[in-house]
């Protein structure tokens, strides 16, 4: 098996050691603070998400490749957006007029989806599905009436199933590509691509299931430990006040 | 003492079909079992009766004397399973969580956990491993994990269903090597195959099945003879009249 997209990466780095928790928070915190960022702060934003990711050993091609179908979802955004946004034309094509306001807009709003992109990126990279769920289990039990524990496995769960969903991606474009899909159009290799995918996503499920299952899993259960110490305190201190100037700014 | 014993168990599938039918088998504690049959014969549907996988429409099974239905948690604990596909068998994202995926279920403090983790993964020569993504391994060392995974929850019947499936040589060797480990340590070997040269040199019994029902049982010397009558090819050195050797030899 080739190696796992936006999977976890095992590696000793101050974000590895980081309690689940902090890491959980910051991305919220980011993803709050990027709404209401303008465009210099959000670059800087950009370029302090991408020191880690570098740091952690993922290169800017492979950044690049994990996230290229991202890179189309933020396309359509930006052109929706320039194309929608009433203001002063840049220029004419064909009936189509993009606006200088939209552009600016559609720049702002792709490198937000970005730059929270590149933060749950490094947190799944550093941190593994069980601590997400232990992590995601205890910021909620003091909230009353919910079933916090069975939030924190469906969580874990689901994370832990994008990598396998992305492999099986991978295995069924290798086959139809030996078979010669490059040829045919883009809706018929979707269509073509996702009926299978479908099938064996729902299959290796099943099987995932049963293999958990035959290893007694169950809600309860021993979590990994989560300790804040010194450390935690500091980066949760560091991520409030980042995203605080980022808001003022 | 009997540590396995089914009686008349019948599993139906949703279609109508039958998976197994009218089975009765009694295992020894430290038996070597080694159940054959062609694809579609009702091995794996049987071995996932041991730990309630299936539940069986008509019979019981019993694992050392308790019915498997009255204490899953039991029976999936004293039961390990080596699944054919160890890629859907894993769940940790690196080796070490993967073996210790079975403990946190059963709750266990973590430094039993770590315990059992660094005990297994020595057991099974996976300890410079620790750290690794499990699904860069080999298919060799994949089943060696999932054999750690089973020695830390403690299992006292392990069950292999075709561990040899799409293993090179070297990797058979490894993983016969493992499987007769965990015999001398004492534990009850129950493994299905269609392919009976790479083990049947280290079997205690040999229990053809065909069509969901169990055909032949005895020693394998005897039970050989009637192997290719049920669509299970006999050992070359066996049809030459030789004696049977080990792969290890």
């Amino acid at each position: 098996m080739a190696e796992l997209n936006f999977g976890y990466l095992p590696g000793d780095s101050f974000f590895h050691r980081l309690d689940a928790r902090v890491k959980l928070i910051g991305l919220i915190l980011i993803s709050i603070a990027t709404l209401h960022a303008r465009m210099a702060p959000l670059l800087l934003l950009l370029g302090m998400a991408l020191l880690p990711l570098f740091s952690i050993g993922l290169s800017p091609v492979k950044i690049l490749r994990e996230l290229r179908y991202f890179f189309v979802l933020l396309f359509f955004v930006f052109a929706a957006r320039s194309l929608s946004t009433p203001g002063e034309a840049l220029f004419s094509f064909m009936g189509i007029s993009p606006t200088l306001e939209g552009t600016l807009m559609g720049l702002l709003v792709s490198c937000r989806l970005l730059l929270i992109a590149l933060a749950g990126m490094l947190l799944m990279a550093t941190t593994r599905t069980w601590e997400i769920k232990a992590a995601v289990s205890r910021l909620l039990a003091p909230v009353p009436f919910i079933p916090h524990a069975r939030i924190g496995v469906m969580i874990g769960l689901t994370l832990r199933f994008i990598p396998m969903i992305l492999h099986q991606v991978r295995q069924t474009q290798d086959a139809q590509r030996a078979r010669g899909i490059e040829a045919r159009g883009f809706f018929y290799r979707l269509t073509r691509l996702m009926i299978p995918l479908m099938r064996r996503t729902l299959k290796d499920a099943d099987s995932m299931a049963i293999a958990m299952e035959a290893r007694c899993y169950a809600e309860e259960r021993t979590d990994p430990q989560l300790n804040a110490e010194k450390r935690d305190w500091a980066a949760l201190a560091g991520a409030v006040s980042i995203c605080g100037f980022v808001i003022l700014l | 003492m009997k540590i396995l014993e089914i009686e008349n168990l019948s599993h139906r599938f949703g279609g109508g079909t039958f998976g197994n039918q009218e089975i009765d088998l009694s295992v020894r504690r430290g038996e070597f079992v080694v159940i054959a049959g062609p694809n579609g014969s009702g091995k794996t549907t049987l071995l996932r009766h041991l730990n309630g996988l299936l539940m069986p429409h008509i019979g019981t099974v019993r694992i050392a004397g308790i019915p498997v239905a009255d204490d899953l948690r039991r029976a999936r604990q004293m039961v390990g399973m080596v699944f054919q596909d160890p890629d859907t068998q894993i769940i940790g994202e690196t080796v070490y969580d993967d073996v210790a995926f079975g403990p946190e279920n059963l709750k266990l403090n973590r430094k039993e956990i770590e315990r059992r983790v660094a005990d297994a993964l020595s057991e099974t020569g996976l300890s410079a491993f620790a750290a690794r993504r499990p699904h860069l391994l080999s298919g060799g060392e994949k089943r060696r994990l999932a054999i750690a995974g089973m020695l830390a929850m403690k299992a006292e019947i392990a069950v292999f269903d075709e561990p040899f499936s799409n293993l090179d040589y070297p990797g058979v060797r490894q993983v016969l090597s493992a499987i007769l480990a965990l015999h001398r340590a004492g534990k009850t070997i129950i493994l299905t195959t269609h392919d009976l040269e790479k083990v049947i040199a280290h079997a205690d019994r040999l229990v053809l099945m065909a069509e969901g029902r169990i055909v032949a049982d005895g020693p394998p010397e005897i039970v050989m003879a009637e192997t290719e009558r049920f669509g299970v090819r006999q050992p070359c050195t066996f049809r030459n009249g030789g004696r049977i050797e080990s792969w290890l030899s």
